[in-house]
Parts: structure tokens; sequence; C-alpha cells
């Protein structure tokens, strides 16, 4: 297939489509991309006074989630053809199934629930920091005031709601957005721009987003956008790679956020090896958060640590918790998680290798239905950074705090079974870096997917705060006498 | 045997390791095609011998359902993947748990290393001198991603190996390293068990003329210890753990000697080369080194002024890449020869893996030798025709090695010509000089996730590892 999709460029409001300019670039699966070329396009992508940020800035809260809300409603897959487009192409580009990408999109409306999004808001930033100047507890002679930002963000796509995020989080923070466009989701940012024009381009959220997609690595591009005078926060998601070329441009003056790419466990207690209920329990939950979005997330657990001893018999039971493990991922609904459509031949090789050392490993099914790769002792196999396609190591531990020693800032999510354990392992595994615990208790593929995907608004994210992060907190500090009379004049 | 067999090829089934025990032109002037036979008896003799034998194949065997080979194609699923060397758990080498290692190198060869004496070693240097004493001829790799593969060949294998290395030296340069010694240079440690580095000194240092004749940058050996374990001693150390792992002290010594070494390594190569230039001025010599090495040396040469003479019959012995170089002059190897004053420049294509060395003939081609069955595949690892000019992953069948299994998958992406139009007058399939690590990797580069964390190259790993 060689089609070419058009990828216009957002800037604050208007659409540029390709024209006489475009450029042409190979994307993945087999696509082509045709977008006007963005070296030409640069004062388009950037806002070079911070100053015009005053619309923005003046926009009470309430009326940017009025108008997000109100185009969240319009970001119905059914009706909405940019939507249609950026998921067609997003099939092709992304890792994601059919069923899942389309439960991704089906949940985009929810991402823009206006009771939600004030919380996210109000219990990070506080609204009323956004609005106007709020008084120290010290006294109104010095005050403090959240001021959106201009922003870079180099998205992620291996699952659209970062598109989504980015945009909801730039609006609630007042600040003026350049959303960089990944290969494996280049239009999702896109659609959801053009869904917020066709409602109110002139609206300030609309003047203050900008999507183009380049190539990564275009030092050209990013030697002309990363300089203080346009750029105030950068937001990189994803690998080494871009976080460092980026690197290369950064100055004292913009800040960095690197969302790099992070790795999730899973701890089981030897409870779950003790009876048939506990271990079909377990078995579900480690299925469960292993195998949703077909292991593409960052959350998805690719190491399951179980207390369990090495001898022959407390192996296989630990083997028969694995082969039920690769039971339960043909029992997950298709919205969760699906066959992959390929094998991962790399990792595939890993694990026939491995498969020839029976001492040392025991290898259940495969990279297309889900697999299990049980460690004989107390190691994590050393491919583990290749574990994917819904393919998990199983390692036998004596002692659950010993997996602290493979913990660091790159173990976003842990998930505990039973949640007995929890209470032993929550510091230590804080402080070794862990960013998340959640449970894996439940009786329902579903449930323990909606308990561990749904959070409270305004969370931390990967063990920081971006809301707070890409906001300016700027002091307005008076003398104390002529605080009273100032403040009544205003 | 059949008499057919023996009228196409006149190649003896019993024992391909003595095929160039006559020389390389008897093999370079058969055509691959009459070889087919042969080649397939061999093969299949050897899976039924070594089934028995060698317990990851009989695994491997068992899983794919194959009991016996009929054709080539019923022995390619049965191909060793480079995995298959380094599947120990890494944590052996951490732990230094020699007798799991070793039961684990048993189920690859049809030695029994069980009864072997594995007292008193605490290096994994010290293991594979150990197992050589044994019997074995181990090579590891480079372990440029900090594993390293063990490479089961044994002294039953040394008399082929050490004639595919000379005869291909022989072919590709025009000296016979068994007749004519020349004065070596060769800018890297003396010694090792890495497999190039433990076949050029067990090789090269005859073929010098004794080790007076044989001049290396180091005069130590690389250590695979340190090779194995130095993203795990970073780690430690950065933790503030070093001493905690446990490792012998010399290893902790040697350590401290590797990095002011990789330091002064540029400094080094130099002064290395400096006095090959003066003291051994017109002199006959044999120059070797990686591709980035030569072209370093004559552009800091270019720089200083320097010119060196050397006698005819001189000539460069190369391979191994650009080395992190990343601006080589478009035709490096005229350079290179211009610079040394030097016309001929011998390259061989082979990989540890297997025994057989293809020599670079006239026209740039890679020619394969009988004992060494080449295939192609492609990206869903399918059989490429055997027939015109074909890319693809580059795999063999080393039907000299005795001991352990000659299948293997290797990771090169090369191009062969099975057409034998070469015009050199050498037959054989042709390997093209363009060689590049197979990549899965397919569209754009800049596919971004949050998930995984591909584990971080050793900066430092690198740093000593071009040698």
């Amino acid at each position: 297939m060689t089609d070419t999709y058009r990828i216009p460029i957002i800037a604050r409001g208007r659409i540029i489509e390709p024209g006489e300019d475009a450029v042409e670039y190979k994307g993945r699966g087999g696509a082509t991309f045709l977008t006007p070329d963005p070296h030409k396009h640069i004062h388009d992508l950037v806002l070079g006074n911070p100053v015009l940020l005053g619309d923005l800035q003046q926009t009470p809260i309430r009326d940017i989630i009025d108008f997000l809300a109100e185009a969240g409603k319009r970001l119905r897959f059914e009706d909405n053809p940019y939507l249609q487009e950026s998921f067609a192409l997003a099939l092709r580009a992304g890792g994601l199934a059919e069923p899942i990408l389309r439960g991704v999109y089906d949940d985009l409306p929810l991402m823009f629930d206006p009771v939600s999004m004030f919380a996210q808001i109000d219990g990070t930033i506080g609204a009323d920091y956004l609005d106007g100047w709020v008084p120290s507890p010290a006294g109104p002679h010095c005050r403090v005031r959240a001021v959106g930002t201009r922003q870079l963000h180099i998205t992620a796509g291996n699952v659209p709601v970062v598109a989504a995020l980015t945009i909801v989080r730039g609006a609630l923070t007042k600040s003026d957005v350049l959303i960089k466009s990944p290969s494996n989701d280049p239009l999702t940012a896109n659609a959801i721009m053009r869904t917020m024009l066709e409602l109110d381009a002139s609206h300030p959220v609309c003047k203050h987003v900008a999507v183009a997609y380049w190539k990564g690595g275009d030092e050209y591009m990013d030697s002309q956008i990363v300089r203080t005078t346009r750029i105030d926060k950068i937001t990189a998601w994803g690998g080494m790679s871009s976080v460092k070329h980026i690197q290369k441009f950064l100055t004292p003056g913009i800040d960095l956020t690197a969302l790099n790419p992070k790795f999730s466990v899973s701890v089981i207690g030897k409870e779950a090896l003790e009876s048939d209920a506990a271990m079909d329990e377990a078995a579900r939950g480690i299925a469960t958060i292993s195998g949703f979005y077909n292991q593409t997330a960052c959350v998805n657990s690719r190491l399951v640590y179980v207390e369990c001893k090495t001898d022959d018999a407390s192996l296989d039971r630990l083997a028969e918790l694995g082969r039920k493990v690769v039971a339960e991922y043909q029992n997950l609904p298709p919205i969760l998680s699906t066959p992959a459509d390929k094998p991962n031949k790399d990792l595939e090789a890993e694990m026939e290798a491995v498969a020839l050392e029976d001492d040392f490993y025991t290898v259940e099914g495969d990279t297309v239905n889900g697999g299990v790769v049980i460690s004989r002792f107390p190691d994590r196999v050393d491919f583990y950074d290749q574990l994917n396609n819904r393919v998990v190591n199983i390692v036998p531990v004596a002692d659950l705090l010993d997996v602290v020693k493979w913990c660091d800032d790159t173990t976003q999510t842990v998930g505990v079974y039973p949640e007995s354990l929890r209470d032993r392992l929550l510091d230590p595994f804080a402080l070794a870096g862990v960013q998340r615990l959640v449970s894996l208790k439940g009786h329902n593929a579903m449930d323990i997917y909606k308990s561990i995907h749904t959070m409270p608004p305004g969370m931390p994210h990967d063990g920081i705060e971006p809301l707070r992060r890409n906001v300016r907190w700027v002091i307005d500090h008076r003398p104390i006498e002529e605080t009273a009379l100032s403040i009544a004049a205003e | 045997m059949t008499e057919a067999v023996l009228d196409k090829s006149g190649l003896s089934p019993e024992n391909p390791g003595r095929w160039l025990d006559g020389g390389y032109e008897r093999l370079l002037a058969m055509s691959w095609r009459d070889c087919l036979d042969v080649q397939l008896r061999i093969i299949r003799c050897r899976f039924e011998e070594l089934v028995p034998q060698v317990a990851a194949l009989d695994k491997l065997a068992k899983r794919e359902g194959i009991t016996k080979i009929d054709s080539f194609e019923d022995a390619l699923p049965l191909f060793f993947d480079h995995r298959v060397y380094k599947s120990y758990p890494l944590s052996l080498i951490e732990t230094r748990d020699f007798p799991k290692l070793t039961g684990w190198l048993n189920r690859l060869t049809t030695h029994d290393l069980t009864t072997m004496d594995l007292s008193g070693l605490t290096m994994i240097d010290d293991w594979i001198s150990r197992l050589d004493d044994f019997g074995m001829f181990i090579g590891h790799s480079t372990g440029t991603t900090g594993k390293l593969s063990f490479i089961p060949r044994s002294k039953t294998e040394l008399h082929a190996f050490r004639n595919c290395h000379n005869e291909a030296s022989r072919a590709s340069s025009g000296v016979d390293p068994t007749k004519e010694f020349i004065e070596t240079f060769f800018p890297s440690y003396r010694y090792g068990h890495q497999m190039a580095l433990k076949m050029v000194s067990t090789f090269n240092i005859p073929a010098a003329g004794g080790e007076a004749h044989y001049h290396t940058l180091y005069q130590g050996r690389l250590s695979a210890d340190f090779m194995s374990l130095a993203g795990r001693m970073q780690s430690a150390e950065d933790r503030g753990e070093l001493q905690k792992l446990g490792l012998d002290p010399a290893l902790l010594k040697a350590r401290e000697e590797m990095i002011a070494q990789a330091r002064r390594r540029d400094q080094d190569v130099a002064a290395f080369f400096d006095t090959l230039f003066e003291e051994f001025r017109g002199q006959r010599v044999k120059i070797g080194g990686t591709f980035g090495d030569l072209i370093t040396t004559a552009r800091n040469g270019i720089a200083k002024g320097i010119k060196p003479e050397f006698a005819a019959g001189s000539f460069i012995a190369t391979g191994g890449g650009m080395k992190g170089l990343k601006d080589p002059p478009p035709d490096w190897e005229n350079f290179v020869k211009d610079f040394f004053g030097i016309e001929t420049v011998s390259m061989v294509y082979g990989m540890s893996e297997g025994c057989g060395f293809a020599p670079r003939c006239r026209n740039g081609q890679f020619h394969t030798m009988p004992h060494t069955v080449p295939f192609l595949f492609d990206r869903d690892m399918k059989l490429l025709p055997r027939e015109g000019q074909q890319t693809g992953r580059y795999a063999f069948f080393d039907l000299q090695a005795e001991t352990y299994w000659g299948g293997f998958i290797s990771g090169d992406q090369v191009t062969i010509d099975w057409d034998e139009q070469c015009g050199c007058g050498w037959k054989g399939p042709t390997v093209g000089p363009v060689i590049t690590r197979f990549a899965e990797m397919e569209g754009g580069d800049d596919k971004i996730s949050c998930a995984g964390t591909a584990q971080a190259y050793n900066d430092f790993m690198d740093f000593v590892s071009q040698g």
C-alpha cells in the first residue's frame, strides 16, 4: 500500500494545507505523509512574542473548560470524519489492534469531561492561580499567579490519548502549545484540533495550538524552535535518542520534562501458589495488566516477580501459574487485548534460544498469542527489555523486597497481588524509584483494567506533576503599606 | 558413499576438515552446484551423529519435529540463531558459577565436560583456558551488547580452522603463511579468548616467524571477564557497591589498567605505527587492523608528513569495519594503499561461528568454499532462491564442525551472486563487498513510545572494546 495522507499544519487557528511547497515523508506501515514544508513555516509554528498569550490568560478557566467540553462532545468517532481518518492511519502506523484502538478513540470524549478537567486543574495548580493573583498566606502584599508558557511537546504515538492529553493540558495551563506529531500517530492531534477549529477557530484556545509533523532529529527544525525567545518548556516523550537529541539545543531558560520510556512490573505473593482459586485470580490479574493495549503501554507489566522457592515442586507450581497466564490472555475481551497480527521475530528468537535451556528456563506460549518465560532461578532474563507481544518473564524470588534492586526511575507501575503485600513494599519501592502501585485483585478483567486505568483527576504522572511544572509561578511583591490601597483600586 | 558423489566433486564426505589440505585452488575451481550431494550427505550424517550427543540440538529437533534430513530445507529450521551461543543467564557470569556455566556449554558440544576439574577457578578467562586444556578451543564474541557468546569449538576442528585461515589468507594476499614468514603488526591485544583475537594470535605468530616477529599494540590479553562484567561493574561502582560484587582483585586491577589504556589509545596507536614506520622502514611487513585504524593512521601520518616505505611483498590484512569512524574517505582502500605505499590489501569474509573464510578476489568478491554451505533468508526467514543475485540474511552450515552443530544464522545482511560469473577465475557463491547488519526496522525512525526501556548502552564498554 502506498497511500498518501495529507497532513496539514495547524497554525494557531489556521489550517495550512500541503500546497506546492509540500514535502513527502515515508511513514510507517507503508503510508506516505504529505505536509507543508515545516522549514518554511517556522513562524506559523512558534509564538515569538509571549505577551500574545494575553488573550488566553484573560479567558477564565471556566470558559476554557466549557470550550473543551463542547469540543469533546464532537469527538465521537462515528460522527467525526477527522478522527476516522486519523484512526485509519494510526491503525496502520501504530502498534494497536483495531478493537483496542477503537476503544481508545471511543474513550477520547471522556478526557474532555468538564468535571474531571476542573478537578484536574484545581487540584494541581488551583483555578484561582490561573485566573488571577492569589495572596500568599503571609498577606496580600505578596501574591502569586500561575502564568501560561510556550511549550513544545514531542509526543508519543503508541497510544493516541497522548495527543488529547497534551491539548487538554496545554489549554488548562493557559499555555501556547506546539505539538510535534510522532510517525506512529501523525494525525490524532491534528484531528482533534480541526474539530475545535470548526467549533470556533477564533477561541483563544485555538489561537494557541500548533500541530505539525516533521522528522525526528531534524536539526534545522530544532535549532529554529528550541530557543529561549520562542519556547519556555519542552515535554519530550519517548526514547533516549529523542531526549538526547533535544538536549543538544537546551539552554538555561528552557525546562525539559523528559517523560522517558518506562518499564513496569508486578509482584505476586506466595499466596498465589497456595490455592487454585488464588492462582486463578493472580493469573487473571497478571494477564490483564500485561496484556491490555497488547502490552504497548508503559504501564503494562513485563516482569512478574513471584515469592517462590526454587525447588522443583515450587517451580512446577510457578510453571502452572505461567500456563494460566497464557490461558487468561486468550480470555481477555478484544477491546482490551488481542493476539498479535504477526510474531515478533527478535523476541521469538530469544524465547526459542532459552527454551533449549531446560535447567534455567521454561517457556510457554509465543509472541502471537502471548507467552511467559519462567526463570528457574532468581533473576530476570537478559532480554527483559525486549519483552513485548504479551510475553512476560516470571521470576521466582525468595523475598519480594529483593525486587527493589531491579527498580529505578524507569519503573513506572507495580501491580500487586495479594493486597496484603502492599504495606510492606510501598515505602521501599517508592524510595527505589517506583512511581505507582496498583492492584491486580478481582475476578473480571474489565474491572481489573478499570481499576488500574482510572485514577482521580490531577494525579502525578511518572512521579512528577507536569501541569505545575509547565506554568511559570510569578510573584507580585508589593510594599506592605501600599498593598491595601492598590488591591482595592483593582 | 555412492560413487556419484565422488565422481562429481571428488570431495570425500568422510572428512571435510581435510578438503583444504591440498590448497584452496582445487576448491575454488569447483562449481558449488557439483558439491551439493556431498554437502547434503555430510549435513545428514552430522545431524544423525550430533542429535544424541548435543542436547540443545536434540531439543530443537524435537521441537521442530525433525527426525532426519533429506534436503537442505529440512536442516534450515535447525540452524542456531546467534542467541543460542549466549543463552546462559548472565548472572552465572556475575556469580562465576562455573559448574552451571560448564553445564550450559556441555549441552552444545559432543565433548563430555562434566568430568572437567573446575576447582580453583575465579575468572572466566581461566575457565576458558581450562576448557582449552581439556580439548576445547573456545572463542567468545566481542559482546558489544554486554553479553558474550561462547562458540563451542574444540581441538578437533583446529586443523580445519588453521587450514581455512591460512589458505584464505594465501588466496587473498598471495603469500603462503606456512612458508613465507613476515614481520606482523597488529594494533590490538596480543592474546585473548575473543575468537578473532585468539585465531590471529594462534595462527599469526607462527606466520610471523615466532613471538619476536609479532608486534601488538598491547602485550596483555583482552579479558573476557572484563568485557562481560564492564557494564555490571560500572553500575555497581555508581551505587558505591563495586567491592560487594566479590570480584577477583586481579579483575579490579585489570579494570583500572583498561581504563587508563583506553584513555591513551589514540596516542598508543600513533606511537605503535611510528615505530613500525621508522624501525621497519624498507622491510617486508604485514599490517593488520580495522579499516578505521588504518584510515586514522593514514590521516595522522599525512598530517605529520610521514611517508612509510616498505619492501615489495608487504601487505595489509584488514577487516572489522570502520569501528565508529564516521567520515571515511569515499575510496578508503586506495587512500590507505597510497599512504602505506602497499599495493596488496587482503581481506576475507567469515565469522566466529564458522571455521571457513571466503577470500576476497581481485574483483572485490568474497568466494565461499565448499566446506561452507551458504544460504540467504528474507525478512520472514524464508529461504531465498539459490540463483542469480540475492540480498538477505546470511546463514551457513559449516561442514567442518564435527563436535558442535554447524548450522548458524548470522546477523549479517549480504548480497550473494550464485551464478559464478565473477571473472576472476574462482568459482563458488560470492558474497559482495557491502556487508551490513541485518535490521528488522522499517519505515519512519521517529516512532515514539512511552513503553519499554532499551538497555542503555554502556559508554564505557564502547570505550574499551574498540580494540
